[in-house]
């Protein structure tokens, strides 16, 4: 029978292979390439200046680090609230190199890959210490246990003279076969890089999740004591979540430490985590493409209500303070405003929007 | 072919004797039924077999390994497979995931192969698959491979559930009642996978069930438990003209 690849109906599987693939349409594996086409090549035709260049690469790091949250937390069902602790590990990875070795000591400028890499090792290996408790605790006590890893952590930075106290540690500037990038291209080449790791990262994950240690995950996450009597042990299995989480988490600090030269604790409180959480639970938890979407809508949101109480601000004087208040409250209001009617996240609009643009123009 | 070897088995839960030196052997290619009233422990004695219970004294043996301290999964992985009575399946997943699940030990690929994906891991997902259709075709399930589970009805979501357990590739399966709640069709249609089990996969089976009809029919070996301790065996002609049994069912005359 001949099909063609090119439609969403009348394409029957016949073998298990074909149906195993992402894309079971040319048309969607197109939109995709064209979609990362676009990615790629949009700021050679669009100069959007560094500051908005910087909250685009903003948006991509935090987008590595959801989708390791989103792996542990949506996949796993385990509740991390200690993801931006994590991060930092990445970060503060490079900067206890840079802290050794000096901030522009080869190793640091010119191996930023392999570097970027052992900052996720770095990341995975105390994700999974962190994750031991779980071999024993559940639910929210488990979450407390990360919540006391972001603590400590938090306070080890402090008090650490290597660590110059959690006061910033810059990191020099990288090299690229072209040379040292300078300072104006130093956003839009964090951006390519990001992005590469994202592409290569998000075909990783999605790989996983249609293999064994994909599967596993939602295995203990719906019902652990099934997951045991099919064979696997539970409390490796979420071990092995948490050390993937951190493995993201590191990778994503790594690119923040090289991202903003310099590496200091503010980036990595407990402010952070629960961001990760929010962007987390917007995006969908439990779905890969939420680890895109939450964090676009999360940080979108920041720029808005930081540009409203900038107005706001300009036409009452007393209300210059506007942005601390504004900020806190429009977060937390977004994330009960998801919990309450949205709780599968951005992710199920763009599932009904695609089913709906499919059936055009019948409802059904 | 394994024996599996339950002898002076003791399960204590505080000062309560869940199971009390509980003496069972289960011979390979029959199958073996398990009955007695409510609370006399026979869920205990699969939870003791299976490992999500470890008893306080006695031993678990079967062929030559020792289960008595085995964990779930390691029982799992040398051919036990249990379905369990209150449906525990992965509700959030197809049917399809949920067996391919249980193939978690077949599929041996390192995660830097599920990683790239293509290659190796591609390979054992499409011949582990396979496997799988031939559980899916074998319990009649179809017409559901792509359904949630969650979404099914009780019925075919106890029929997944034996499928799950069979999907393991086990030599011994414990079934825990797989036809509580169930209309007598239903019923039949497990009685049936039950027989063709036996016959055409050759897999010993252990069954745990109130209706006394189905276990007189079919079991070739019926073990009887009351109050946690083993107060009848042997083929079912023997055991229902028992009259420890028939006082312990009905009640003394």
């Amino acid at each position: 029978m001949s099909s063609n690849r090119w439609l969403a109906t009348g394409n029957y599987f016949t073998s298990y292979k074909e149906e195993q693939r992402i894309f079971t349409t040319s048309l969607d594996r197109s939109v995709m390439g064209v979609f990362l086409c676009v990615l790629f090549s949009w700021p050679l035709f669009f100069s959007i200046g560094n500051k908005y260049m910087l909250v685009v690469d903003n948006i991509l790091v935090a987008v590595i680090a959801v989708i390791g949250l989103n792996l542990v937390t949506g996949f796993a069902g385990l509740i991390s609230i200690g993801h931006a602790a994590f991060v930092g590990i990445g970060a503060y990875t490079v900067a206890s190199f840079c802290r050794v070795l000096g901030d522009s000591h080869p190793l640091i400028t010119h191996g930023w890959p392999p570097m970027i890499v052992a900052a996720g090792c770095m990341g995975a290996l105390f994700g999974a210490v962190v994750g031991l408790p779980a071999l024993r605790l559940k639910h929210l006590y488990l979450a407390i246990a990360t919540l006391s890893f972001q603590m400590i952590f938090q306070w080890t930075i402090n008090f650490m003279d290597f660590f110059d106290q959690g006061q910033t540690i810059s990191v020099g500037r990288v090299f690229w076969v072209t040379g040292e990038v300078a300072r104006n291209e130093h956003y839009l080449f964090w951006y390519y890089v990001i992005l590469t790791v994202i592409v290569i990262l998000g075909f990783g994950v999605r790989n996983l999740l249609r293999t064994r240690y994909g599967r596993c995950l939602v295995a203990v996450r719906d019902n652990d004591r099934a997951a045991d009597a099919m064979g696997m042990h539970p409390g490796l299995v979420k071990v092995y979540a948490f050390g993937l989480a951190g493995f993201c988490a590191g990778v994503a600090g790594a690119l923040h430490a090289y991202l903003y030269r310099g590496v200091g604790i503010d980036s990595f409180t407990l402010y952070h985590s629960i961001n990760y959480l929010a962007m987390a639970i917007v995006g969908g938890l439990g779905t890969l493409q939420g680890a895109f979407w939450g964090p676009l809508a999360i940080r979108v949101l920041d720029l808005q209500v930081e540009r409203l109480s900038e107005w706001a601000g300009s036409h009452v004087t007393a209300a210059t303070n506007l942005t601390t208040a504004l900020r806190p409250l429009s977060f937390g209001l977004v994330i009960v405003l998801f919990l309450m009617f949205e709780p599968r996240g951005i992710a199920n609009w763009w599932r009904i929007f695609k089913s709906y643009v499919k059936l055009w123009p019948f409802r059904y | 072919m394994t024996h599996l070897i339950v002898s002076d088995v003791t399960l204590t839960f505080g000062g309560l004797d869940a199971l009390s030196h509980v003496d069972i052997t289960i011979e390979p290619g029959i199958i073996t039924s398990i009955i007695g009233p409510n609370g006399a422990g026979k869920t205990s004695v699969l939870n003791c077999i299976s490992g999500f219970y470890h008893p306080s004294q006695g031993t678990i043996r079967y062929g030559n390994r020792n289960l008595t301290h085995a964990s779930p999964h390691q029982v799992s992985n040398i051919g036990i497979a249990r379905a369990f009575q209150n449906l525990e399946l992965f509700r959030g997943l197809s049917v399809l995931d949920n067996l391919l699940l249980a193939r978690h030990q077949h599929l041996t690929y390192s995660i830097f192969h599920a990683l790239i994906y293509f290659g190796k891991a591609s390979r054992l997902e499409a011949e582990n698959r396979a496997y799988v259709e031939k559980v899916i075709d074998f319990m009649e399930l179809e017409l559901y491979r792509k359904s949630m589970v969650g979404n099914l009805s009780y019925g075919i979501q106890k029929r997944v559930e034996v499928a799950r357990a069979l999907t393991l590739g086990p030599k011994l399966l414990l079934l825990d009642e797989p036809m509580a709640g169930m209309n007598i069709e239903e019923k039949e249609d497990i009685v049936r996978f039950i027989l063709d089990l036996k016959k055409e996969w050759g897999i010993t089976i252990v069954l745990v069930e109130h209706d006394l009809g189905v276990v007189m029919d079919i079991s070739d070996q019926i073990y009887v438990l009351d109050f946690g301790v083993v107060i009848g065996s042997g083929k079912p002609k023997d055991v229902a003209s028992d009259r420890t049994v028939i006082e312990a069912y009905i009640g003394e005359e």
